[in-house]
């Protein structure tokens, strides 16, 4: 028998876990598996074993190279955090966590049990959700004028102005016209982040993976919100409004979610 | 075989959020054998590799249905 690890994906209250028996739920990371809680005291963490073999650090690092072996992982590790996260008060591990034996994941469920206890505590009845912001910047540019002071005042300006002064007036708006774009982009994401904020329990700005064109435009920015459950009719509207009102300049906002609170799980 | 980002559908780019969730948040607790995080950062390194990847993620899925 080859030897094996354990895989570990996150961590609920023993009492919960009890709710959601082993042959419930979907499959697990490496196909010959099945998922199991491995249980300390009030604390249980869903784990399956996977061959030690293709997890050792060398050979992982060499896994993780190979996008399609990792995206297929990640994938389920998902599956597995969406359906115990809907059931659940649960902590999400981040990829990648394996112990040994199981008497590692004992060990660590009870070194960490305060911590743990804590997160489990501040995510309940609680989902993370994702806004994306996007910009077309053609929408922005040809919208500009309207929605920054300066130009507006000076189009008027050179509406009025002699045509020599006017040509020069002219080459100051095109020139004003790109920091204006990049300075309104930056208040509007800035309101987006303040509303919502306002709206959620905790807030995260993350980074953006990488700035491609989408039928949306480009993505500008990406927020992770913490909010409960009983509030995410109120933090819809207030996104809806906000996409209503920012339309007109080529921003829109996409929702995603509900995510297991991947964002959320710092130590206070 | 190449792909390019602009024919990328909405459920591929929900499947790049769904790595970027999975491979980089999470609480990070040293377990026993410990991934390195330029590990990480190197599945997002090369884009033909990733889109070739969410390919393969689709297919595992759809087989899984």
């Amino acid at each position: 028998m080859s030897e094996l690890a354990y895989y570990v994906y996150c961590i609920a209250e023993n009492a919960a876990a009890a709710q959601l028996p082993a042959a419930s739920l979907p499959a697990a990371i490496e196909d010959e598996s099945k998922l199991e809680w491995v249980v300390s005291n009030d604390l249980a963490a869903l784990s399956s074993t996977v061959p030690r073999a293709s997890y050792t650090e060398e050979s992982l690092a060499e896994h993780l190279s190979d996008a399609s072996w990792t995206a297929v992982r990640a994938m389920r590790h998902e599956t597995v955090m969406e359906y115990v996260a809907r059931r659940a008060s649960v902590v999400p591990l981040r990829f990648g966590t394996i112990y040994l034996e199981r008497a590692g994941v004992e060990r660590m469920l009870e070194e960490k049990r305060r911590e743990l206890a804590q997160i489990i505590e501040r995510l309940r009845g609680r989902e993370e959700w994702g806004v994306n912001v996007y910009c077309d910047q053609t929408t922005l540019m040809s919208s500009i004028t309207s929605v920054s002071p300066v130009l507006r005042d000076l189009v008027d300006r050179a509406a009025q102005a002699s045509p020599g002064q006017s040509y020069l007036m002219q080459k100051k708006i095109e020139t004003l016209k790109v920091d204006e774009v990049r300075a309104a982009l930056t208040r509007i994401i800035d309101e987006i982040e303040h509303e919502l904020s306002q709206q959620s329990e905790d807030a995260k700005r993350l980074r953006v993976l990488k700035v491609e064109a989408t039928e949306y435009g480009e993505l500008k920015a990406k927020f992770a919100f913490l909010i409960k459950r009983a509030d995410f009719e109120t933090f819809r509207d207030a996104a809806e409004r906000l996409a209503q009102t920012h339309q007109a300049t080529g921003v829109r906002l996409e929702l995603t979610g509900p995510w297991p609170a991947y964002n959320f799980t710092r130590i206070d | 075989m190449s792909f390019d980002i602009e024919q990328l559908d909405q459920a591929d780019l929900s499947l790049l959020e769904t790595l970027d969730h999975v491979l980089n948040r999470g609480l990070v607790i040293a377990g026993e054998i410990t991934i390195s995080v330029a590990d990480i950062d190197l599945v997002f390194l090369g884009l033909n590799v990733l889109l070739s990847s969410v390919e393969t993620a689709h297919e595992v899925l759809r087989k899984r249905e």
